[in-house]
């Protein structure tokens, strides 16, 4: 998921670097105003633990291979704002410290897997949540990270590296993800699954909502 | 404010096993041949030779010079951990304590 640079063409990787730089300095604002401080430390072990994570590629039997990306366990747990904030620190640090997505593509990375991601699984998150917190949970890790791989799908097709071959690259990330997103989704519901019968306070609705169980 | 050691304790427990894992996982997704969709785009289009590394990566492929894959992988497991723990709570701490401007 991680696009190396010379995959996008210049044009292409600047027109999603600056769509990042305008999503995240909104998202900076809104956290400025929403957040309280206490959650700082919270922001620092899910972005820690999202690396970690990021690292572990799960083997999968014929040849490939996915590993957790975490935008929408990132939204669901931090909210979307603070949840674009802190996957964007993690692919920020993979490209610039390992190489692990390119410099130049750095936008459009973080337009996929820490903006796409995020916000469309925090919104499937949001509405999937009435029929069940774990569907719900694990439906925006599954279709957040199809999404996210679906614009860079976008990105790479529309690059002549790739030789303008939109319905290919399109169908290949797209499915792929699709597939793979499976895992990405159902690690986000056994996570936050854990997580809120460990410690429902860590839960962003936790204060705002009244559960009924 | 009072548990909040409790829980980060645990946290960096968890953070700890993590990067214990990374090698293990870094062998066994070895051993079936690693490529994700984004590979397999690139090779379907030919794009795969256009792909450049990034020249500044210290510590690029997460691996150490001199060191084995599995202690490379583990050390930039743990490196990148914990840089990003310092990282995010830096900017955690920037956006909580900025004076609310609107």
């Amino acid at each position: 998921m991680h696009i190396p640079d010379g995959y996008v063409d210049i044009t292409i990787a600047v027109v999603f670097a600056a769509l990042s730089v305008a999503v995240l300095s909104f998202a900076a604002r809104r956290v400025g105003r929403t957040v309280p401080e206490s959650r700082a430390p919270l922001l620092g072990v899910v972005a820690a633990g999202i690396f970690a994570a990021q690292m572990l590629n799960w083997p999968i039997p014929g040849g490939t291979s996915a590993h957790f990306v975490g935008g929408a366990f990132a939204a669901i747990l931090l909210g979307p704002h603070l949840g674009a904030l802190c996957v964007a620190t993690v692919v920020t640090i993979q490209a610039l410290v390992f190489g692990d997505g390119g410099l130049v593509v750095l936008g459009a990375n973080v337009f996929n897997m820490a903006i796409v991601e995020v916000y469309v699984g925090y919104g499937i998150y949001r509405l999937v949540a009435p029929y069940g917190e774990f569907r719900a949970a694990f439906a925006a890790g599954w279709l957040g990270i199809t999404a996210g791989a679906l614009t860079a799908g976008l990105q790479l097709g529309l690059s002549s590296a790739f030789e303008y071959q939109l319905l290919t690259t399109l169908s290949i990330m797209g499915v792929g993800h699709l597939v793979l997103g499976l895992i990405e989704g159902a690690i986000t519901a056994m996570v936050y699954r854990y997580l809120a019968d460990a410690r429902p306070d860590l839960r962003p609705t936790a204060e705002t909502e009244v559960s009924l169980s | 404010m009072s548990d909040r050691p409790n829980w980060l304790v645990g946290a960096l427990a968890i953070l700890l096993a993590l990067t214990l894992l990374a090698p293990v996982f870094g062998w066994a997704a070895g051993a079936v041949g690693y490529a994700e969709p984004l590979e397999n785009a690139a090779e379907q289009t030919g794009a795969v030779d256009s792909a450049e590394a990034v020249s500044i990566a210290l510590l690029a492929d997460y691996s150490v010079a001199g060191l084995g894959s599995a202690a490379g992988t583990f050390v930039s497991a743990v490196v990148g951990t914990a840089l990003t723990l310092v990282v995010a709570l830096g900017i955690g701490r920037l956006l909580g304590t900025a004076p609310n401007a609107e």
